[in-house]
């Protein structure tokens, strides 16, 4: 590990030092409580009846039957949840229509993927759910199905909505598709570009959906009275929308419905979503129980987001000195059943990392017939950069330039304008690259088919809306409570940013997430806004208990506040002219909070703004077996800007894992779909991502520039490090066999034909 | 004393080409992102209400998430950009 640190200003106690992690032990010894780790008294089990069919029309659902079997005690399906109006609501990326989101949670006309909820089963027992779920008639009138995003855009393609006209296109089409949405972004004329280009490059490529991966299935328990007060356990990426979403569907009140945040076996992106939340409230409300869903693994394939999978062309310009001068990219990507892929941020990503004069993105959303797409960690970026950074590669060939030096020639800078419209305002990029530039093993030696590649990635990185309680204890300890989940070691991050400045020892914090009704509103745990977003709620938290207990300083003293300040974790006076006293720590001013107040207590809020993006540049060497195509990764070293490094072992953690999720998705993951449109590989085994056997040690640079807007100079850094991933294994790959490779994944099969078409 | 000089207020091609007939910039004077609103939707009817719901802005390229209190400095580009969600 190596960390290049750009801040040499203020010394910090705590922030940079790498302590033990507070969730740790519970979770080693079995004993973190999980969404399917809680239960209540009286408590039923609920199984979804998921669809056989890639398409079909519902005729009739009869669950007479299931109705009758002892120990069923309901069942629900599409007619039970309120009609929701057909409206996109919220920012253009992400807008929420609650018609589909309520389609997904449960079909009413039509089934639109293998595994769409049809019905739900509340019994005694899981085994009576089971057995009742065989007795539910579905009457289902098969329809011809799509799952490529290709054939999905043809003109004869099946229609998964009747009247989907697609939005962004002047004047609107005047018949259906399956093409949601196009959006575009411009800057200066790519077609001038292009003529003054000494070299260009045109090609295209096909990425797959892959799944995020999370070990935890999706459970929850719902608990909805009779006084239509409700409670919900989940594990989620935030429990606040968990709580809007389920509220929605339900036509609750948001604040008849409490949710407890569990410990979250993973995320990275789809559990921003509800898929058993809704059901499990609504058959809780129906039966008067609290009611438990557990996902198995084959639900989670079947029924959850995978991210989209794409089809693109990119087309590069360069000079022959190695100026970039134009870039072009068509974006396909695949929604899933309902509208909603990240294709803007891919086309706003794509060629971010560059000072290109003259850029043009196009995307389309496209529905298919498989589950709706979910985020996954930098959406849309990862796959719109396997376009571009192979293109570069195969440019940087062409050129005979060194594909870093290509890249460094190219970095955006701090005023570096982006095709989406404003400046860059933060520097970043070039350090990656140049931080590589020195790694010794960048210049190692290759052995017989072995082969290096290089790429990098941009991602904007989240702020929004967080919120942060400070309670000082009556022996001087201090409680931080937040509502953004932990999924990435935030408790840990932010019980240092309180030590730090209130001037106390981290074991003196203890850091927790709390529950809906007991911290202000905090946006879903994504983006990788938390350290940045809520850590600044955190600190003006602190700052007005440190306010606060000045204040309390200058009672007990009997002198003016502005005579008091606070170092070091404590009050002291300002200048001897205060007067001599004795420093008090928080312990001292808390022995006396009755006199001087009450209870020491702070809450601040931020809508957090001032955000810097993530950049990486990585490079990893491979070796291609040429008699079977398996690829293996040799080495792995991913740099990247990450502002500040609050706590460094989990930002290393987070840069680790991103690779090895782009590892996956780079050489294994991909749904294998039969004829019938059903999923043939919904399980682990043969849904392969990458086990530690598979991996080398993935080599962390962490580079420190900054930002400039946070109390301690944090960036977000949980995402960026998977979006060169792909791209870097594909050059690499073309390195060692002269062949390049276009769709991923880039498995055994597809590197052996590209080998063998070779020879 | 002279004016301040207007902040220069930019939309996206996407949003300029739904939203104002295709014109994407506009010169406006105003101490804090309420005042930009306010003015566009006086242009506009409705477009700041929009704006609110679907934007973050880049003030001099630095992104923010909206706030009425922003304050605006003279002559500072503000960029209403599509907000990012990520995972």
């Amino acid at each position: 590990m190596l960390t290049r640190t750009n801040n040499a200003d203020k010394e910090l106690k705590v922030v940079g030092t790498r302590p033990v992690r507070p969730d740790g032990e519970a979770k080693v010894t079995g004993q973190a409580r999980y969404g399917a780790d809680y239960s209540a008294p009286g408590m039923l089990w609920a199984k979804i009846l998921r669809s056989p069919h890639a398409h079909a029309r519902i005729r009739a659902i009869d669950a007479s039957a299931a109705l009758a079997l002892p120990g069923v005690k309901a069942v629900l399906t599409g007619a039970d949840f309120k009609e929701q109006p057909f409206e996109y609501v919220g920012p253009e990326r992400v807008a929420v229509n609650y018609w589909h989101m309520t389609r997904n949670v449960m079909a009413r006309e039509k089934v639109l993927y293998e595994g769409h909820a049809v019905a739900a089963v509340a019994a005694i027992s899981p085994a009576t759910a089971e057995a009742a779920l065989q007795l539910i008639k579905v009457d289902y009138e098969v329809l011809p199905h799509v799952i490529d995003v290709d054939a999905a855009m043809r003109p004869d393609a099946p229609l998964l909505f009747d009247d989907m006209i697609t939005r962004g296109i002047e004047p609107a089409p005047a018949k259906p598709s399956n093409i949601s949405k196009r959006v575009e972004f411009r800057l200066g004329d790519v077609e001038a570009g292009f003529a003054a280009a000494d070299a260009v490059v045109e090609m295209s490529f096909k990425t797959a959906p892959v799944h995020q991966g999370y070990i935890e299935p999706h459970s929850c328990l719902a608990r909805i009275g009779a006084d239509g007060q409700g409670e919900l356990w989940s594990a989620s990426q935030g429990h606040f929308v968990v709580r809007a979403y389920t509220a929605k569907l339900l036509g609750m009140e948001i604040g008849d419905l409490l949710v407890h945040p569990a410990e979250i076996g993973g995320g990275f992106g789809g559990k921003t979503v509800v898929y058993v939340e809704p059901v499990a409230a609504a058959l809780s409300k129906k039966t008067g129980h609290p009611v438990k869903i557990m996902m198995s693994r084959e639900d989670v394939f079947k029924a959850t987001g995978p991210t989209s999978g794409a089809s693109m062309t990119v087309k590069i310009g360069v000079t022959r000195d190695g100026k970039i001068v134009a870039g072009q990219g068509l974006f396909k990507f695949q929604a899933g059943a309902f509208p909603g892929s990240p294709v803007m941020n891919a086309c706003m990503c794509a060629f971010a990392p560059y000072d290109i004069a003259n850029v043009n993105t196009i995307g389309y959303d496209v529905v298919s017939n498989r589950p709706k797409s979910a985020a996954y960690r930098a959406p849309g970026s990862p796959i719109s950069a396997f376009a571009v950074e192979s293109v570069l590669d195969i440019l940087a060939t062409r050129i005979g330039m060194d594909p870093l030096q290509l890249r460094l020639k190219n970095a955006a800078r701090a005023g570096t304008p982006t095709a989406y419209g404003p400046r860059h305002a933060h520097d970043g990029y070039a350090e990656t690259i140049q931080a590589l530039q020195l790694h010794p093993a960048y210049k190692a030696p290759l052995g017989k088919n072995q082969g290096r590649g290089v790429a990098s990635g941009f991602w904007f990185n989240g702020g929004g809306e967080s919120a942060a309680n400070v309670h000082v204890n009556e022996d001087g300890g201090v409680v931080i409570a937040t509502g953004s989940m932990d999924i990435g070691g935030s408790r840990a991050s932010m019980a240092m940013m309180a030590a730090e400045t209130l001037g106390v020892p981290y074991d003196k914090v203890r850091s927790i997430v709390a529950d809906t009704g007991s911290v202000g509103y905090n946006h879903v745990t994504g983006g990788s806004r938390v350290t940045f977003a809520t850590g600044m709620a955190v600190v003006d938290a602190c700052n007005k208990v440190i306010d606060d207990l000045r204040g309390r300083a200058a009672l007990i003293w009997d002198v003016d506040v502005a005579g008091v300040v606070w170092e070091d974790g404590h009050a002291q006076p300002a200048s001897a002219a205060v007067g001599d006293f004795k420093p008090l720590s928080l312990a001292a001013i808390a022995a006396k909070r009755g006199v001087t107040g009450g209870p020491i207590v702070a809450e601040a809020a931020v809508n957090a703004g001032g955000m810097a993006p993530g950049f990486a540049t990585q490079f990893c060497d491979v070796e291609v077996d040429p008699e079977t195509g398996a690829v293996k990764i040799l080495r792995f070293v991913a740099a990247q800007d990450v502002g500040r490094a609050i706590h460094p072992s989990y930002v290393e953690g987070q840069i680790q894992g991103g690779v090895v999720q782009g590892i996956g998705w780079a050489l294994n993951e991909e749904y294998i779909y039969n004829q019938a449109g059903r999923l043939s590989n919904a399980g682990f085994l043969d849904y392969r991502i990458p086990v530690a056997s598979d991996l080398p040690n993935i080599d962390v640079v962490m580079v420190e520039v900054p930002n400039p807007n946070h109390p301690f100079g944090v960036k977000g850094a949980g995402e960026v490090n998977i979006v060169p991933v792909m791209a870097a294994i594909a050059n690499a790959i073309q390195q060692a066999t002269g062949r390049r490779l276009t769709e991923l994944p880039m498995s055994p099969p597809k590197v052996l034909a590209a080998i063998d078409a070779g020879a | 004393m002279a004016p301040a000089a207007p902040a220069r207020v930019v939309l996206t091609t996407g949003f300029s080409q739904r939203y104002t007939g295709g014109v994407k910039e506009f010169s406006i004077e105003a101490a804090n992102l309420r005042g930009i609103l306010k003015a566009m939707d006086a242009r506009f009817p409705g477009l700041g209400e929009i704006l609110e719901e679907e934007t973050s802005i880049a003030i001099d390229g630095e992104i923010h998430e909206l706030l009425y209190s922003q304050v605006i400095r003279p002559g500072c580009e503000v960029f209403f950009i599509p907000r990012i969600e990520g995972g």
